[in-house]
C-alpha cells in the first residue's frame, strides 16, 4: 500500500511536467502576440499607444526570448527548488526557493493575488451546489429505482431529462427576466453576491426603527439562489440515473433477497442494505469534483457578474495571458492527480475485494 | 465498524456546510466593518486636523476674501474661476440641491484604477473625477478656461508654455497642491520604472517641466498643435504620495501591480485612497475639502460591474442605474416603452471621443503593390460602399456617414467637401478605367493579367453588427463584379496581421476627438514596424501637408491647412472612412441639468468639467 501511494505520488511530476508543456505549446501555437490583446478591449485603437506598449510588455516579461527559454523560465519560477534571484533581480545561486506563480500580463497583478480572490467565491457557489446536487440526485435515484416503471420514475426521468437539455445561457437569462425583473415579478437581485449598502448592514437579520432588514447572511443567500438554481439543475439527470441503475441492480442481487427472507422489511433492506452498496459507483465520479470545485463555471459567472474562477481562466485565455492559464493549469491539474489517487485509496477502503498488495 | 450513510447524516453534513459558510461570511463581514472603522478614524483623524488649522487661523485673525465668498451671480465670478461659470449657473436654479447618488454601471471589470496602469476608458472615466487637470474647457465653445492653473503663456515660437498655479488648491487629505507637484507628475510618467509606456509615448514630447515660485514650465522639443492640451490636461498627482515609489525598483514595483493608489484634488475621492481592488464595488464619496468655487453636488458616485447585457438591462429597468448607454436595437424598444420613458429621458449625440469605423486598402502585399494601391480602385471601392443602407439597415439611423478622419463637431474637417453616395455606374466606370474589366463574361471583373478582383476584408469578430455590414457591402461589391470574402478574426490575431502586414483590406475604427493627428496612420514615415500606417500608403504631398500642421501653432492657419489635409484625403481615399455613430444614453428624470452641447454631455467627457448636474431633495433617492 505505502509503496503504491510513493509511486503513485512521484508519477505526478513527469505528468505535470507533461500538461504544463503541452498547455505552453498550445498557448505559444495560438495566434496573435500577448500584448496584442492588451492594446484595447473594444476594437478601437489610439494611435501613438500601440507600438510602445507592445515593446514594453515585450521586454517586461521576456517575450522576444525563444520558446523554450520562456517556458524554463516560468518553470524556474513556479518552482521550489531552482535558481533564486535576490531583491535586485540578480541571481543569487541554486537552491530552495518561495515558488512563484508568475504575474498576469493582462492585469499587471501577481497571480497568486488573482486566486486568491477568485476561488473563496468559487469555493462557495460549489460548497453549496455539489453537495446540493448530489444529495438530490441520490434520493431521487433511490426512489425512481424503488418505484421502477411507475408514475414517479417516469416523472424524474423525463423532468431530469428535460433539465438537462436546456442551455444554461438561456435558463440564467431567462430566469433573470423573469424573476429579476420589474416587468415580471422582482424577487430575486439581476446580478452580484451582495446589495449595494451590504458592508454596512449588520451579520443576522435585524428589526429597525425603519422596518426590517435582512442583514448580510439572508442577503449573500437572497443573491445566490438563482446562481445556485442555474449550477445545480443540469446535474440531476446523470447522478440520478447512475444511483438508479446501481440500486436496482443491488435490489435483485442475493443478498437482498436474503434479508427480505430473514424478514427485513422492504424499507431496511433498501436502505440499510443495498443504498451502502450503490453508493460505490458515485465515488468514482467523485472523484472528478475537486478539481471541478476550483474551476467554476464560466457561464453561470458571467450571466449573473460574479468573479470567480471560471472568468478568470476564459478572459485569460482570451488574453493570452499565459502565466495566469499555465498556473492555474498547474494547481487544478495536481489537485485532480491528487484526487485520483486519493479515490483509489478509498477504493480499498470501501471494497475489500479492491487491494493494492 | 458501523458505517451506514442515512438521512440523519446526510442532513448533519448539509448542516455543517451550512454553518462553515455562514461562519466564513461572518467573519468577511466583520473584516469589512472593521475596514470602515478604520476608514471613520482615518476621517476624524481628517477632521481634528482641520479643526486645529481652524483655530489656529483664528488666533492669527481671519481675512475673509472677497473672492471665494459664496457662490452668487455668474457673470459676476472673478476672471481666473470662469472654468466654474456653467457649474454657478447651475447652483443658481431654483430647485438646485445637494445629495443623492449616481449609479453607473460597467460591462466589465476595471483591473486597476491606478493612474496609467489601466489602459481601458472606463478606469479614466473614475480617475477624471479625482485627478484635476492645469486647465479645462467650455464644453460649448470649446475655449480653454482655468482649473487648477489660473493663467497661462504660450511662447512666441510655441517651444514653451507657462502657468500659474492657483493659491489655494489642495488635494483630498489636506495638503496643498503647488506647481511643484505639477513637475512631480511629469517626471513620474517619464520614469522608466513606472509602467506607464502608453503616457509616455504622449508626454515624451515634452523636454523639461521647471517650477519657479507658482509658476510651472513645459519646454517642448518641437512645435506640436496638441502641446497645450497635453500639458494642460496632465493629470497632478500628489508629491507626498506617490513619490515614495520612485524611491527604488522593489517600490515602483508596488505601484506597478497596485490596484487602487488613487487621490487627487478631485471634486471626489476614493473613500481610501489605497484600499480599492478589482471586484469591490467602484464607489466615490464627495471630497469635502475640494477646492473648487463649486463643491461636487452629489454625495457618491457608483458603478456597478454587470457582465451580462440582459442582466444590465434588467437592472436598469428595474431603476437600479441612473445612467445607461443603449444599443441601436435597445435604445430603439425602450424609447417607445412608456414605463421607462416616465422614469428617464433619453438623449442622442455624437461623442467626439467616439472615433469612426473604416475600411483600410492595403496598397502593398508581400512586396508587391495590390489593386488598391490604384486611387481609382480605392474611390471605386468607396463609390461601392453604401453607407447610407448601412447606417439604415444595420445601426438603425444612429450614425453619420464619414468622409474623412475629422470629426465634424471640430474645427478641423472641411465642411464644403460631400459623403460619396452609392454609385454603381461611376465605380463600374472607374474600374474599367484602372483596367478591371469582365474579360471572360463570368459576372468577375479582371485585370489586364487575368487577375479576378477578389480580396479578403479582415474585421474583428464577436461583433454581429459587424459581421451584418460585412454580409451587406459583400452584397453591394459583387454587383459590380468585385469578389468580397469577410474574414472575422480574433482581435490578437488581428493586431499580428496588421503587424506583418499581411492582409488585404481591414476594417476597424480608430478613436478620435476635437483636433486629432492623422500622422501615425498616414504618414510615410510611419510604414515602418511599430507605426500604424500599415496600409503601406505614401503620399509626399500629404506627408508634407501633415508636417506643416503638425508645427503651426495658429489656430486658425492650422485649421486651413488641415482642410486641405482633409481633401487631399477625400481625393485620395486611403481608407473608406464608414460612419460615426451615435452615444444613446438614458439618464433618470431626477437627474435635472442634463444637455447634450457640443462636447457630448455637460458631464464627463474629454476633460476635468465642473459638475452641472443635480437632484432637486424632493426628488432624491438615495442617502447616507
Amino acid at each position: 500500500m505505502v509503496n503504491y501511494v510513493i509511486r503513485r505520488l512521484l508519477l505526478i511530476f513527469p505528468t505535470l511536467l507533461g500538461i504544463t508543456i503541452l498547455v505552453f505549446a498550445v498557448m505559444a501555437a495560438a495566434p496573435g502576440g500577448v500584448g496584442a490583446s492588451l492594446l484595447s478591449r473594444s476594437g478601437d485603437l489610439r494611435p501613438e499607444e500601440r507600438a510602445a506598449m507592445e515593446r514594453y510588455i515585450n521586454e517586461r516579461y521576456g517575450l522576444d526570448k525563444p520558446m523554450p527559454m520562456q517556458y524554463l523560465r516560468w518553470l524556474n519560477n513556479v518552482s521550489p527548488i531552482g535558481f533564486r534571484k535576490d531583491e535586485n533581480n540578480e541571481d543569487a545561486g541554486f537552491g530552495f526557493k518561495v515558488p512563484d506563480l508568475g504575474m498576469s500580463f493582462a492585469k499587471n497583478r501577481p497571480v497568486t493575488q488573482l486566486v486568491a480572490q477568485a476561488l473563496p467565491i468559487t469555493l462557495l457557489l460549489n460548497a453549496l451546489s455539489v453537495p446540493l446536487v448530489f444529495i438530490l440526485s441520490i434520493v431521487m435515484g433511490v426512489y425512481t429505482a424503488r418505484f421502477r416503471g411507475q408514475a414517479l420514475d417516469v416523472g424524474i426521468g423525463t423532468a431530469n431529462l428535460a433539465l438537462w437539455s436546456i442551455p444554461t445561457i438561456w435558463m440564467g437569462v431567462l430566469l433573470i427576466g423573469l424573476l429579476a425583473s420589474e416587468e415580471y415579478a422582482r424577487i430575486f437581485p439581476t446580478s452580484g453576491l451582495e446589495s449595494l449598502r451590504a458592508d454596512r448592514w449588520t451579520f443576522l437579520p435585524v428589526v429597525t426603527e425603519q422596518g426590517w432588514q435582512r442583514g448580510y447572511l439572508l442577503d449573500v443567500v437572497w443573491h445566490l439562489v438563482l446562481p445556485i438554481v442555474c449550477l445545480t439543475y443540469t446535474g440531476f439527470a446523470v447522478l440520478t440515473k447512475l444511483t438508479r441503475s446501481a440500486v436496482l441492480e443491488n435490489l435483485q442481487a442475493d443478498y437482498a433477497r436474503t434479508a427480505r427472507a430473514k424478514g427485513a422489511s422492504e424499507r431496511t433492506v433498501l436502505w440499510y442494505h443495498v443504498f451502502r452498496n450503490s453508493l460505490l459507483p458515485l465515488l468514482t465520479v467523485a472523484a472528478s469534483i475537486l478539481p471541478g470545485m476550483l474551476v467554476g463555471s464560466v457561464i453561470v459567472e458571467s450571466i449573473f457578474s460574479i468573479d470567480g474562477m471560471g472568468r478568470l481562466v476564459v478572459e485569460a485565455v482570451q488574453l493570452r495571458d499565459r502565466e495566469v492559464v499555465l498556473s492555474i493549469t498547474l494547481i487544478t491539474s495536481l489537485l485532480t492527480l491528487l484526487s485520483y489517487l486519493i479515490v483509489d485509496i478509498c477504493y480499498a477502503a470501501a471494497d475489500p475485494r479492491v487491494s493494492f498488495e | 465498524m458501523q458505517q451506514r450513510i442515512g438521512k440523519r447524516d446526510l442532513i448533519l453534513y448539509a448542516f455543517m456546510v451550512a454553518v462553515l459558510i455562514s461562519i466564513w461570511l461572518a467573519m468577511v463581514q466583520i473584516d469589512r466593518q472593521w475596514q470602515f472603522i478604520a476608514l471613520t478614524q482615518e476621517k476624524l483623524d481628517d477632521q481634528t486636523r482641520d479643526i486645529a488649522d481652524l483655530r489656529r487661523q483664528f488666533r492669527r485673525g481671519i481675512s475673509v476674501s472677497t473672492e471665494t465668498a459664496g457662490a452668487g451671480d455668474p457673470n459676476a465670478l472673478p476672471d481666473s474661476w470662469r472654468g466654474f461659470k456653467r457649474a454657478v449657473a447651475a447652483t443658481e436654479m431654483p430647485d438646485y440641491a445637494r445629495g443623492d447618488w449616481l449609479v453607473y454601471s460597467f460591462s466589465s471589470q476595471v483591473p486597476s484604477l491606478t493612474p496609467y496602469m489601466s489602459g481601458d476608458a472606463y478606469a479614466s472615466s473614475i480617475q477624471q473625477w479625482i485627478i484635476d487637470g492645469l486647465v479645462t474647457r467650455d464644453p460649448v465653445t470649446l475655449e480653454w478656461l482655468p482649473h487648477v492653473a489660473e493663467s497661462w503663456n504660450i511662447s512666441e515660437d510655441g517651444l514653451t508654455i507657462s502657468f500659474v498655479v492657483r493659491d489655494g488648491v489642495v488635494f483630498s487629505d489636506g495638503e496643498p497642491l503647488t506647481a511643484e507637484d505639477v513637475a512631480f507628475s511629469w517626471r513620474f510618467v517619464m520614469d522608466e520604472k513606472i509602467a506607464a509606456p502608453r503616457a509616455r509615448a504622449y508626454l515624451s514630447r515634452i523636454d523639461d517641466v521647471t517650477v519657479d515660485g507658482r509658476t510651472v514650465t513645459f519646454r517642448f522639443t518641437e512645435p506640436y498643435f496638441g502641446s497645450f492640451s497635453l500639458a494642460g490636461n496632465l493629470g497632478i498627482l500628489p508629491r507626498h504620495f506617490y513619490s515614495k515609489y520612485l524611491e527604488s525598483v522593489a517600490a515602483a514595483e508596488e505601484y506597478n501591480t497596485s490596484t487602487g493608489l488613487l487621490l487627487g484634488s478631485g471634486p471626489y475621492r476614493l473613500p481610501s485612497p489605497t484600499a480599492w481592488k478589482p471586484g469591490d464595488l467602484i464607489e466615490l464619496v464627495r471630497n469635502e475639502r475640494y477646492w473648487g468655487w463649486v463643491p461636487a453636488p452629489f454625495d457618491r458616485r457608483i458603478w456597478k460591474t454587470i457582465n451580462s447585457d440582459a442582466a444590465q438591462l434588467t437592472e436598469f429597468k428595474n431603476g437600479g442605474i441612473d445612467v445607461y448607454a443603449a444599443l441601436p436595437l435597445e435604445y430603439r424598444d425602450l424609447t417607445q416603452n412608456e414605463e421607462i420613458m416616465k422614469r428617464t429621458r433619453s438623449y442622442e449625440y455624437y461623442n467626439p471621443r467616439g472615433g469612426y469605423s473604416y475600411i483600410a486598402w492595403n496598397n502593398l502585399r508581400d512586396g508587391k503593390p495590390t489593386a488598391f494601391a490604384d486611387r481609382r480602385v480605392r474611390e471605386a471601392m468607396t463609390y461601392l460602399t453604401d453607407r447610407e443602407r448601412v447606417i439604415d439597415e444595420v445601426l438603425l439611423g444612429y450614425a453619420q456617414p464619414a468622409n474623412g478622419p475629422f470629426n465634424p463637431l471640430g474645427k478641423q474637417a472641411d465642411p464644403s467637401l460631400s459623403v460619396r453616395g452609392y454609385d454603381l455606374d461611376k465605380a463600374k466606370a472607374l474600374l474599367a478605367e484602372a483596367g478591371y474589366l469582365d474579360r471572360d463574361g463570368d459576372g468577375v471583373l479582371e485585370s489586364e493579367a487575368g487577375e479576378p478582383l477578389a480580396f479578403k476584408l479582415t474585421y474583428p469578430s464577436g461583433s454581429d453588427n459587424y459581421k451584418r455590414i460585412m454580409l451587406l457591402l459583400k452584397d453591394l461589391y459583387v454587383q459590380a463584379g468585385v469578389l468580397m470574402e469577410p474574414d472575422p478574426v480574433d482581435w490578437p490575431v488581428l493586431i499580428n496581421t496588421l503587424n506583418t502586414k499581411n492582409f488585404d483590406a481591414v476594417s476597424l475604427a480608430w478613436t478620435s476627438g476635437f483636433e486629432i493627428d492623422i500622422y501615425q496612420m498616414l504618414h510615410s514615415s510611419q510604414t515602418e514596424p511599430g507605426g500604424d500606417n500599415f496600409i503601406s500608403y505614401i503620399n509626399p504631398g500629404l506627408d508634407e501637408l501633415i508636417e506643416t500642421a503638425r508645427q503651426e501653432m495658429d489656430e486658425e492657419a492650422r485649421m486651413a491647412i488641415w482642410h486641405q489635409v482633409h481633401r487631399e484625403i477625400w481625393a485620395e481615399q486611403p481608407y473608406t472612412y464608414l460612419f460615426r455613430t451615435k452615444s444613446l444614453i438614458f439618464a433618470d428624470r431626477r437627474i435635472r441639468n442634463v444637455q447634450v452641447v457640443r462636447a457630448g454631455l455637460n458631464e464627463g467627457g474629454l476633460w476635468n468639467m465642473p459638475m452641472e448636474w443635480y437632484v432637486p431633495t424632493d426628488a432624491q433617492k438615495y442617502s447616507d
